[in-house]
């Protein structure tokens, strides 16, 4: 269906009373701007590569996601205010009720911040190491949300959306680009060692898109599902069995020619054969010399936290090779709701953030940071945009009663690094203590439309048709911050 | 407009500003919309909202144009109230977001004047009738057009088989197509069963056919196939991708609803039973009031969040959300219509104004989440019990309504209102001026007395309380919920309440900020209807026009006593003490009775939704929470008609309502949109190519009379879903064969004008029912609850992770799977399966390598592809070339041609029948309906 012609056969009608209004207004839209983009995909293969709309500054996307809320306040958004306020009620606020309740003082940070390179950024001792890129990144400390509830708020990352049901941003750039690698998926996510995040299968999911955009999940300890030959086969009989199947199947053409959808499936398979030899071959991170292990702390171990930091740190590995191997969107998660609860298998630090934090810092940082500088040193951050995120911040008080912070969708800080990002630079900023965004506020729709803009798409032009509306990523909303953009 | 005229109209605007005395509006000079008003819009509007230009779609220039307002939704102009009149919020707003004109000089105050006099004095505009007639909420789109049976065009008889084949042939000559000769005989059982059951026929059912020689062979096949059981299985999961059905509530902490299976079940039901589709619609709109609970699952079907924060305004998002998925559900599902992009302002498309939304809301506003016990169907012995328990029951009732009259007759006056209760108490009372009012609690149905809110209404109808100052004897100490300044901030509910620090008692003021006419008082312990307890049973409300000038304008004297459920026996004490002992005696007996007949009656849980009646409605201002707009009443869209009901109107009788427009023959969008879900699960593609869109949006039909022609065959055939779908099954139209015929393809790639039955690969669920019917591994057990293809690890959060291994407890049809949000199963996740997380009305149809290598390697191919190789064994012995010929019999309802014959054979030799197996499990053939 064309949507420009679905849109002048609307203007054509003669409606009267609501419908009929505003010809004019709508035909002047029409010339100026968001004609829909729908790509065109070839069902014979849903993944060959498309045109952006405009020039990409980016050719791919890693996505890092923290899952249960990282707070602001102890790894990037530096606050000396607090330092002066510690312990007294923040001003403004007094009896203010957030997600879990009551709050109680501010309370500083118990990291200590340091500057970091050229730009000086002031980085928290939690994150050591990622300071140590502080030159490479390009903060956002005033993005904002609008729930402060996990599920809802990871899906608004993840989809744009709180609601369930919705496509994930990776689907819908694998839906407008497609793959540059005939023989991995397009768009990979890779669950944390403990589990999947909380809203779990929104985050890859492909909602109303077609399933072909979905994301591919697995691990660098669980590899893809149903890629291995069953070892009830032999690799003579799986391969005749190949090429039976391609036999039946070009027979069965012969007698119904010329259809598109059984042309499709004839090379889906013939794909598959191919990943069956080049997702393996990715997974296995078993070939990577031991300084690399050592740079990333894949070499770690012997304790709970160093055993899942090494097995956080080959999820990493993975990342890179994904990465270098031209797949279009990466997913990173760090932070699982597989065991334990809040806060102790994610960022969810509500009573005591301390001593979680450290062991979730320890885990993190490293790791991390010898990605952003693994894929540096090979080149990739040319062409690669890096997104770190997570779904909202957290209070600058402590909650009543408890050693932690709340839940706080108000403000909060995620950073980029890599193509056509602005580097060593710090976009927005909250109010003194931290709590709400106070200069250059910005959405997460906002932050949705500059990822897909540094892909080369306009974010009100992508776009799907489904119930009745063409559907965005960025809902009605959102806008390129041109204050990240080199 | 002269300085003298000027002047003369300030002093006006001023008197109106002032006053509010009828009195003084008498002596107002008239103002004339073209000479004093249209002018100052024309300065500072009409560059905007004009001849050229119509931001938001506002133009005022013209009558018309006024009176219709603009995409908020909002009527401009409230005559008679200025204060209350969107235009004059607009242009005096302090917020620079909102105030009008956004850029350039604001109004000046005389200009504000001027308009504000305008209004006061009624906001007469030129033409005002022929305007609003011009106005009359219509539409010429099609699917809104009343059905019209077209005549079935003339063919002979040789060329058109049936009205379908008649409408098809008619189209399909316009465009220089023509139909395909029939499909073989094979590919025509195989198509029928894969269509109709999701299954391939089996061998009996094949031979059955293949040797019928009577010349209505396939007719009496299309009857088998529609009575069949497997039919309802097939058709029950196609409904519920369309009303978003899964097993666990979704959102982050996603808990199992092991009960929702019974509405699955009912649909199953429903559809094998053929019962009647207007009362399909009618019993999962409002089963409650039809012998029909079950059915209601339609309601809370979709996903729901279980996670509520303190913070007012996000929990009243979600409530927002959860009545959005009811009324898009039944918008998209029954009327074909996107109803949610009404939500925040009138649909930019189709015919439905926001207004519309919210009286569509309204309609569900009483229904909520969660699990309720189902009513028994008792054997006959309960039942006779039951009867005589009921019988029982009634006679103690009767006796009991007789002394209740005896102790109404004692003290108490006839026409009492009714007793108060925690969700809302509205006191009127003839308008009278007050600086001061307070609600005095004199005793309570237990604790310190609760208010959410005290609201206190001028003569506008607008509530002023929260310009109010408010004292209060004590508040209860310790709870950030519970605050004084909660009892006039406009927000309602527990968790924004004040309670007195004293049990049974207490005392709020409110001094408003200047002595004002009020008429209406609204008080409330809980808006949102959780709570009950606390409530002030025993009070007095006084107002003061002057300082400590207090008298009563209203109490609980003049209401009926609370009885509430607390206690039930409260009357008794007006009793003598012989008919008081009856009394106690009889409401003893009556308890025990009801109790007998619940415990005989109360079936198992089942996930449906609780009803209670609900407070007002109002049209959210850009569907926000906090910006409620006028009280909308219950009812239906406007443009096709109403449904008349009031406010405050009982909460099933609402749903009941909705339900009776919606399944009306009269309602134009019902039956088409019905045939064409019934024609797109058929042929894979509608009629109308978006089943769930019959707006502007969406597409056309491409035969227009035969949609309505179907339509209206379906009304007068009582709704019979099986008849339309026979129909469609005896046309030549769908027996045609699928080859492509290339002269054809160029005109019409799609085959949407059906020159061919158009091929398509199966869905998820008959992939895998197929695989273990051919198998011989299904397990044809129906209803109950379902099986899971996930190990489930439950912690507060829910953690689903696809099975590996599976068992005979897993081999089961499909839509007996355990269906969870959020999270896909490791093989058939891939194949565009739903997950409840929205409306689907089309699948899409993917191909990807993923699919592939699931089908090819997953633990389950190999599973069944060894039991179908076991079959063959068992069923056709050793011999290749007879296993051959069973396992395409099995998988293709057909046997093997020369050359697919001698290669099986080859393969079978050389790497066994389970490689085999796991071959034609793979092939196109298989997972395609041809």
């Amino acid at each position: 269906m064309n949507p420009l012609l679905d849109r002048r056969r609307f203007l054509g009608q003669t409606l009267t009373g609501l419908g009929g209004i505003a010809l004019t207004h709508l035909l002047a839209q029409d010339q100026a701007s968001a004609t829909p983009v729908r790509p065109l995909i070839n069902p014979a293969n849903p993944n060959a590569p498309r045109s952006p709309h405009h020039p990409a500054r980016a050719k791919r996307v890693l996505m890092i996601f923290c899952s249960g809320a990282v707070s602001q306040i102890d790894t990037f958004d530096y606050k000396p205010a607090l330092i002066q306020h510690h312990g007294k009620p923040m001003p403004g606020a007094e009896g203010l009720v957030t997600f879990q309740g009551e709050q109680g003082n501010l309370n500083r940070s118990p990291w200590e911040f340091r500057p970091y390179g050229q730009c000086g950024k002031m980085i928290s001792d939690l994150v050591p190491h990622l300071g140590a890129h502080a030159d490479e990144m390009c903060f956002i400390h005033s993005l904002t949300g609008k729930t402060n509830t996990h599920g809802p708020g990871e899906n608004f990352m993840a989809t744009g959306f709180t609601l369930d049901g919705f496509p994930s941003m990776g689907a819908w750039t694998n839906y407008a680009l497609g793959s540059e690698n005939d023989n991995l998926p397009a768009y990979v996510a890779i669950p944390d060692p403990r589990g999947a995040p909380q809203s779990a299968g929104n985050f890859w999911g492909s909602g109303f898109l077609p399933a072909a955009f979905q994301g591919t999940d697995f691990n660098a300890n669980t590899p893809l599902r149903n890629l291995q030959r069953p070892p009830v086969f032999s690799q003579p009989t799986d391969h005749a069995t190949r090429q039976f199947i391609a036999t039946l199947n070009r027979h069965q053409m012969e007698r119904l020619p010329g259809d598109n959808e059984l042309a499709a499936r004839l090379s889906s398979y013939e794909l598959a054969a191919r990943m069956q030899l080049s997702v393996p071959e990715t997974a296995d991170i078993s070939s990577e010399p031991a300084h690399i292990l050592k740079m990333y702390g894949a070499d770690q171990g012997g304790n709970p936290v160093k055993d899942l930091k090494a097995a956080y740190a080959r999820n990493c590995i993975l990342a890179r090779r994904l990465v270098e191997k031209g797949v279009r969107f990466v997913q990173l998660f760090n932070g699982a709701y597989q065991t334990g609860g809040e806060g102790v298998s994610n960022w969810d630090g509500h009573k005591t953030l301390q001593e979680q934090y450290v062991k979730h810092g320890e885990v993190m940082d490293q790791p991390t940071a010898a990605l952003l500088a693994d894929l540096k040193q090979r080149g990739l951050l040319e062409d690669t945009l890096v997104v770190w995120c997570t779904e909202f911040g957290r209070m600058p008080t402590f909650q009543k009663g408890a050693s932690g912070r709340d839940h706080n969708p108000k403000g909060f800080t995620a950073w980029m690094a890599g193509a056509g990002v602005k580097r060593g630079s710090s976009y927005g900023a909250t109010d003194e203590f931290g709590y709400q965004a106070a200069v250059d506020t910005a959405t997460v729709y906002d932050f949705h439309a500059t990822i897909l803009h540094l892909l080369g798409l306009d974010h009100e032009r992508l776009s799907f048709y489904h119930n009745g509306i063409e559907r965005r990523l960025t809902d009605v909303h959102g806008h390129v911050i041109q204050g990240l953009l080199a | 407009m002269n300085a003298q005229r000027l002047q003369t109209f300030l002093t006006a605007a001023c008197a109106v500003a002032l006053s509010t005395s009828p009195a003084t509006q008498a002596a107002e000079p008239s103002l004339d919309f073209v000479k004093d008003v249209r002018p100052i819009l024309q300065k500072h509007c009409f560059k905007c909202h004009g001849e050229k230009e119509q931001k938001h779609r506002l133009r005022l220039d013209s009558t018309t144009g006024i009176l219709r307002g603009g995409e908020s939704g909002e009527s401009l102009l409230t005559p008679g109230k200025p204060g209350e009149s969107y235009l004059v919020k607009r242009i005096t707003s302090q917020d620079e977001k909102e105030v009008m004109p956004p850029d350039g000089a604001k109004l000046s105050t005389g200009e504000v004047a001027v308009l504000q006099a305008w209004i006061q004095s009624g906001a007469a505009l030129p033409d005002m009738a022929a305007a609003r007639e011009s106005l009359k909420f219509k539409t010429d789109h099609w699917s809104f057009q009343p059905v019209q049976r077209p005549a079935v065009p003339a063919f002979p008889d040789s060329q058109a088989r049936n009205g379908i084949d008649a409408f098809v042939l008619q189209k399909l000559r316009e465009k220089s197509l023509s139909l395909s000769p029939p499909a073989d005989r094979a590919t025509l059982i195989r198509r029928l069963y894969l269509v109709m059951h999701g299954m391939p026929p089996t061998l009996q059912e094949t031979a059955a056919f293949q040797n019928d020689s009577h010349p209505e062979a396939w007719s009496r096949m299309v009857d088998r196939v529609l009575a069949s059981p497997r039919y309802g299985e097939r058709w029950a999961r196609h409904w519920m991708d369309v009303v978003r059905y899964a097993d666990t509530n979704g959102f982050e902490t996603n808990r199992q609803r092991t009960t929702a299976w019974h509405y699955r079940d009912w649909v199953i039901h429903s559809l094998n039973e053929d019962k009647p589709y207007d009362q399909f619609i009618r019993e999962q709109i409002a089963g409650d009031a039809l012998e029909a609970e079950e059915a209601t699952g339609f309601l809370t079907a979709g996903p729901y969040d279980i996670v509520k924060s303190p913070d007012n305004n996000l929990t009243a998002m979600q409530r927002q959300d959860e009545l959005a998925d009811m009324v898009n559900t039944t918008g998209t599902a029954f009327l074909g219509l996107t109803m949610g992009c009404a939500r925040c302002h009138n649909h930019k498309f189709d015919p439905i104004l926001a207004r519309d939304y919210y009286a569509m809301q309204a309609v569900f506003a009483g229904v909520s989440y969660g699990e309720r016990a189902l009513k028994k169907k008792p054997d006959p012995a309960t039942g006779q019990q039951v009867t005589a328990l009921h019988s029982q029951l009634a006679a103690a009732e009767a006796r009991l309504e007789g002394l209740r009259q005896i102790a109404s007759r004692h003290p108490v006056t006839a026409a009492l209102r009714p007793p108060v209760n925690a969700r809302l108490n509205e006191e009127t009372f003839p308008a009278e001026d007050a600086l001061s009012v307070r609600f005095t609690c004199l005793a309570t149905t237990g604790a310190e007395p609760c208010l959410d809110e005290l609201e206190i209404y001028n003569e506008a109808g607008v509530n002023i309380a929260p310009a109010g100052k408010a004292h209060a004897t004590g508040t209860f100490q310790g709870n950030p919920i519970h605050r004084l300044e909660h009892i006039n901030d406009g927000k309602t509910g527990n968790s924004h309440s004040w309670i007195s620090n004293t049990s049974g008692s207490g005392q709020i003021q409110i001094d408003l900020p200047a002595k004002t006419r009020i008429q209406r008082i609204h008080w409330s312990r809980d808006r949102e209807g959780v709570f009950q307890d606390r409530l002030a049973v025993n009070y007095r409300i006084e107002a003061s026009p002057a300082p400590e000038k207090w008298h009563t304008i209203a109490s609980s004297d003049q209401r009926q006593p609370y009885q509430g459920a607390q206690d039930p026996a409260a009357f008794v004490v007006h009793l003598p003490d012989l008919e008081a002992a009856e009394a106690r005696k009889l409401l003893d007996e009556s308890a025990s009775l009801k109790s007998r007949i619940a415990t005989l009656t109360k079936g198992e849980n089942a996930w449906l939704p609780g009803f209670s009646q609900p407070g007002p409605t109002h049209r959210l201002y850009r569907g926000e929470p906090a910006q409620p707009r006028e009280v909308i009443a219950p009812d239906a869209l406007s443009v096709i008609g109403t449904l008349g009901l009031g406010v405050n109107e009982p909460e099933q009788q609402r749903r009941l309502a909705l339900a009776n427009w919606i399944a009306s023959p009269q309602n134009p969008l019902t039956a088409r949109v019905i045939a064409n879900r019934l024609w797109h699960y058929i042929f894979g593609t509608g009629l109308v190519d978006t089943p769930g869109d019959f707006g502007a949006n969406g597409g056309r039909p491409t035969h227009p009379e035969l949609l309505d022609w179907m339509a209206g065959e379906l009304v007068t055939h009582g709704w019979s879903v099986k008849h339309l779908q026979r129909l469609i099954l005896l046309s030549d139209t769908f027996q045609q064969a699928s080859t492509p015929r290339p002269d054809m393809a160029v005109l019409d790639s799609d085959a949407r004008f059906l020159w061919r039955f158009p091929p398509r690969r199966l869905e998820a669920e008959a992939i895998r029912d197929s695989m273990l019917a051919v198998s011989g591994a299904l397990d044809l057990k129906m209803g109950g609850p379902g099986f899971y293809l996930m190990d489930v690890v439950e912690e507060n959060v829910m953690h689903y992770f696809p099975k590996e291994k599976y068992t005979p407890a897993e081999y089961r049809r499909m839509v007996y799977l355990f269906r969870i949000r959020a999270a896909q199963d490791g093989v058939f996740g891939s194949f565009d399966c739903p997950d409840g997380g929205s409306i689907i009305s089309r699948r899409s149809r993917s191909n990807t390598p993923l699919q592939a290598l699931n089908l090819f390697n997953s633990s389950f191919s190999v599973q069944q592809a060894g039991l179908l190789a076991e079959r063959l064994q068992a069923e056709a012995g050793p011999d290749p070339a007879a296993q051959t010929r069973l396992a395409f019999q099995l998988c293709y309802a057909r046997l093997p041609d020369v050359f697919e014959d001698a290669r099986s054979r080859d393969f079978i030799q050389l790497h066994g029948s389970h490689a085999f197996a796991r071959a034609l499990y793979n092939t196109s053939e298989f997972l395609f309906v041809f």
